[in-house]
């Protein structure tokens, strides 16, 4: 298997500066990394700005943004300078150092989870042997962002919702990490290149097209149980709890303007993209795909992702505050568990 | 169509016994009797309300304390409470409680309507009769640091009057000071994306439920009433009630003080103008409610729903014939005393297609309303069951409309003092018996329906209504000048419920007393008696299933 195992990025990087040792790892690393965050950073502004306004509007019978550029694309530009050169505006007593962190944890610990995940066309910083869970630990680390947020604002709403927040994170995380590990029980490894290899070989050939071993048709519905938990877990209708605009303004970020705004938005964003990398690699093959590059279709698969959320956002009405919490651990967590369980027997039993 | 033509045993024949039956009823309570044009005066000592009301209220059936006025005269000052029954409508009387110059304290009717504690708090505000046993007599719309009473006599305009921040000051402070220490203090608006104006709603939650709330209002007060006491009847007071309940239901709105008026002034109006005012009221009626639809959605869903744009897109094909019709979107400016300001749009057909154009596209789109909202299970599992009204508290709260309505409320004043052209017309009043925010959303997507149904009716009758007969005015004085303390209050169906009108006539061309009834400010009222115990996003929604207008509350 590990013959099959591409090489990182940073190692492609310092391979072709022909640099060797700790200054090609640093050199490779740092170069790798300026990359993945790039190509998330403008995944991200072409999604919020932009994308974001056009799926809602398109969903809502409205036109959206259409002045600047071809289909309004290029409103980006004026956008970002827009947003950024609004007042800072720092209210009466927040919590300083944490007040001023948290828009940076945020979006920090999403990129970070990136470092794992397999983008195709060679384009992946690290390939460790406990890559999934550092996945999940990585975008773990937002929850403390959120806390820190809500905590240091110094208002009432911002702390609802970060009660909210850090409640629905132990509420979901649980049933997000157990169907995972239905995954690696199918896999025997943690290593994401070696998850997505496992679902390379053919499942069945049907007329001569051979359907790969995505474990999306292999267990569809550990698939479900993943996009949902995951969907709560990036805050989306219709678990939008922690903002809830209507109910508690918006919830931990009410109180931060101009370009931490933008810093915590820019976290939510490439956290929905995470939990699509994160699901496309699972399930859905990672990078595989047909005729296409494998980056191509690894950002087919997470935009798909992104799509969906806005269509529940859209669509979906929200739950109630214990109607959510209910759901996640009533309904998700007993049934990751029994999915589990489950996979554990049959694949015990085939093996 | 005046009212005396349309009953003329139940309301003049009934009017005498009637006053001596209630006052044979109430014995040595009365001490004096008064008329008024839609119902008998009963006198009352301020110190005897609460016996009389009761009496009323349990022996008589009079259970809708539907408004409270209260007015200043050069040698007293008088509250009026206007009651009526809601199984019977034109049943009404009135309950006047004079009191002294020197010391103006009334007795509280709050013990027997719990409407009355705002009415009440309102008449202190605005007049300065003080109410004795009320729980919480303070201003209601304008701030507690106010000098002066601004509707009485002898108050001073040009006083400066300084309202400080003090009030509104950092509510931190107080979070822990309560005794039971978990709860939080939290000001939910008037700056909040579900408050649907400048309301203030002050919540103290544990954890996430709401203990005790109170809404705050007057952020939007604009003197409405004072406004048309400084104008003359025939037409500087029309514009006026298009700004009461803004959203879209003008012309309900220009109907009650039409109604009132040309019942003081004995009017009439004319049938051909009587249709065209049913036609376009109730297309006021599916605009309003398409927003209240529109917006619920929004409070229910969150910022980005589908939903609130799909109503507006059907709420705009109203807007625009509605548009054609008055020559304004929103500030209508239609109604005249004794008819309408002009005769429909030519060309005719042209507009009767529009109008019949969007009937025969309704119902595609409430079938997709209800596909997307009333059958959708997380809406269901949201609303059914929260924000519960039971319908003896809905009436001890004098609501009215889609809210009383949505209680199990059989209510409608289009039908039960039936005015206009609906008693010619086949339709039905909605009513559900949920009683909680599911049922009132019900309620107005199935009046829609209903109102659609009336329009169509409207639109056959004027399409072929003869030429020459197509009569628009009634003649009607250049000036008026009503009869010296002639009293009437007269109410309409307005898209949030009953909204009531009191002149009282002081020999002059413009009224001596101007007095609204707004049905949001009653509904609003119940806000508490639905929300406390339950989530936040349920107070929210109740909030949104209230479909209140800060303009029509404030006034």
């Amino acid at each position: 298997m590990s013959a099959t195992l591409q090489t990182t990025l940073p190692d492609t990087i310092s391979g072709l500066l022909g640099l060797e040792g700790v200054l090609g790892d640093l050199v490779g690393g740092l170069v790798g990394a300026f990359i993945i965050a790039n190509i998330m950073l403008i995944t991200t502004a072409i999604a919020g700005p932009w994308a974001k306004r056009k799926i809602t509007a398109a969903f809502g019978d409205r036109i959206a943004v259409n002045r600047i550029g071809p289909f309004g694309l290029l409103v980006i530009i004026p956008d970002a300078v827009r947003l950024m050169s609004k007042e800072l505006i720092v209210p009466e007593g927040v919590d300083r150092p944490a007040w001023d962190l948290a828009p940076m944890v945020i979006p920090f610990s999403a990129l970070l989870g990136f470092a794992v995940i397999p983008m195709g066309s060679g384009i992946q910083l690290a390939d460790p042997e406990t890559g999934l869970a550092f996945a999940f630990a990585a975008a773990s680390i937002a929850s403390l962002g959120l806390v820190m947020s809500g905590y240091a604002s110094n208002n009432k709403f911002s702390l609802i919702g970060a009660l909210r927040a850090v409640a629905a994170n132990i509420a979901y995380e649980i049933p997000l990490v157990i169907t995972a590990a239905s995954v690696v029980i199918f896999t025997g490894s943690l290593r994401m290149s070696e998850i997505v290899a496992v679902q390379a070989e053919p499942l069945l050939t049907i007329a001569g097209v051979s359907i790969p071993t995505w474990f999306a048709f292999v267990n569809p519905f550990a698939f479900v149980l993943f996009i949902i938990a995951n969907l709560a877990e990036v805050g989306r209708n219709p678990f939008d709890i922690p903002e809830a605009p209507t109910e508690i303004v918006a919830g931990y970020q009410t109180e931060y303007s101009s370009i931490y705004f933008v810093l915590i938005y820019l976290g939510e964003f490439i956290h929905i993209f995470l939990g699509g990398a994160i699901a496309a690699t699972l399930f859905l093959g990672g990078p595989a795909g047909p005729f296409l590059p494998g980056f191509v279709w690894f950002v087919i698969k997470i935009w798909a992702f992104f799509l969906f959320t806005q269509w529940a956002r859209s669509a979906v009405p929200r739950l109630r505050v214990d109607q959510f919490l209910e759901v996640g651990w009533k309904g998700m967590l007993v049934l990751s568990f029994a999915n589990l369980v489950l996979t554990a027997i049959i694949v015990g039993v085939i093996a | 169509m005046s009212l005396e033509e349309q009953q003329p045993e139940a309301e003049i024949e009934a009017g005498k016994t009637r006053g001596d039956e209630l006052a044979e009823l109430l014995g040595d309570l009365v001490i004096g009797r008064e008329e008024h044009l839609n119902a008998p005066g009963l006198v009352i000592r301020p110190d005897q309300v609460q016996d009389a009301l009761f009496k009323l209220r349990d022996e008589a059936g009079f259970d809708h304390l539907s408004c409270v006025t209260a007015e200043e005269y050069e040698d007293r000052y008088e509250s009026i409470y206007h009651l009526t029954k809601y199984d019977d409508r034109t049943d009404e009387v009135s309950v006047v409680v004079p009191t002294s110059k020197d010391d103006p304290v009334s007795q509280s009717a709050e013990p027997v309507f719990r409407t009355a504690d705002w009415h009440e708090r309102e008449a202190y505000d605005l007049v300065g009769i003080k109410y004795e046993g009320h729980p919480d007599l303070r201003r209601i719309l304008l701030p507690e640091t106010w000098q002066g009473h601004p509707l009485g006599l002898d108050y001073d305009q040009d006083r400066p009057q300084i309202a400080t921040l003090r009030e509104h000051a950092n509510p931190l402070e107080q979070d822990h000071t309560g005794e039971q220490g978990n709860t939080m203090y939290i000001n939910i608006g008037p700056h909040h994306p579900a408050t649907h104006g400048v309301l203030h709603v002050e919540t103290v939650v544990d954890g996430e439920q709401v203990v005790d709330l109170e809404p705050d209002i007057g952020y939007l007060h604009r003197c409405e009433e004072q406004m048309c006491q400084q104008g003359t009847y025939r037409h500087q007071i029309m514009p006026y009630p298009d700004r009461w309940d803004y959203i879209s239901a003008g012309l309900l709105n220009e109907w009650a003080y039409a109604r009132t008026a040309e019942d003081l002034a004995d009017i009439e109006v004319p049938e051909y103008a009587q249709i065209i005012r049913t036609m376009s009221a109730e297309l006021c009626r599916i605009a309003s409610h398409m927003i209240a639809l529109g917006t619920f959605a929004l409070d229910v869903y969150g910022d980005f729903t589908a939903i609130f744009m799909y109503a507006m897109r059907d709420r705009e094909i109203v807007q625009n014939i509605l548009e054609d019709l008055t020559g304004q979107r929103m500030m209508f400016n239609y109604f005249r005393l004794g008819g309408v300001v002009w005769d429909l749009p030519e060309p005719r057909e042209e507009f009767f297609e529009k109008i019949r154009d969007f009937l025969d596209d309704l119902p595609e789109a409430l079938e997709e309303y209800h596909d997307m909202i009333t059958s959708n299970e997380i809406l269901q599992a949201r609303t059914v069951g929260t924000g519960v009204l039971p319908p003896e508290v809905a009436k001890s709260y004098g609501a009215t409309g889609p809210v009383a309505r949505g209680s199990g409320i059989d209510y409608d004043l289009r039908r039960d003092d039936s005015y206009g052209y609906y008693d010619e017309l086949d339709w039905d009043v909605v009513v559900e018996d949920g009683c909680d925010n599911f049922s009132r959303l019900l309620v107005r997507m199935r009046e829609v329906e209903e109102s659609a149904k009336i329009i169509q009716q409207c639109v056959d009758l004027l399409e072929d209504w003869p030429e020459d007969e197509r009569n628009i005015q009634a003649n009607v004085p250049r000036t008026l000048k009503p009869e010296e303390d002639t009293e009437i209050y007269r109410a309409v169906e307005g898209a949030k419920g009953e909204l009531g009108i009191y002149i009282r006539a002081d020999g002059t061309d413009k009224p001596g007393r101007f007095k609204i009834r707004s049905p949001c400010f009653s509904n609003l009222q119940t806000l508490p008696e639905m929300s406390e115990g339950e989530y936040i996003p349920d107070m929210i929604a109740s909030l949104g299933s209230l479909d209140i207008v800060l303009g029509e509350v404030d006034r």
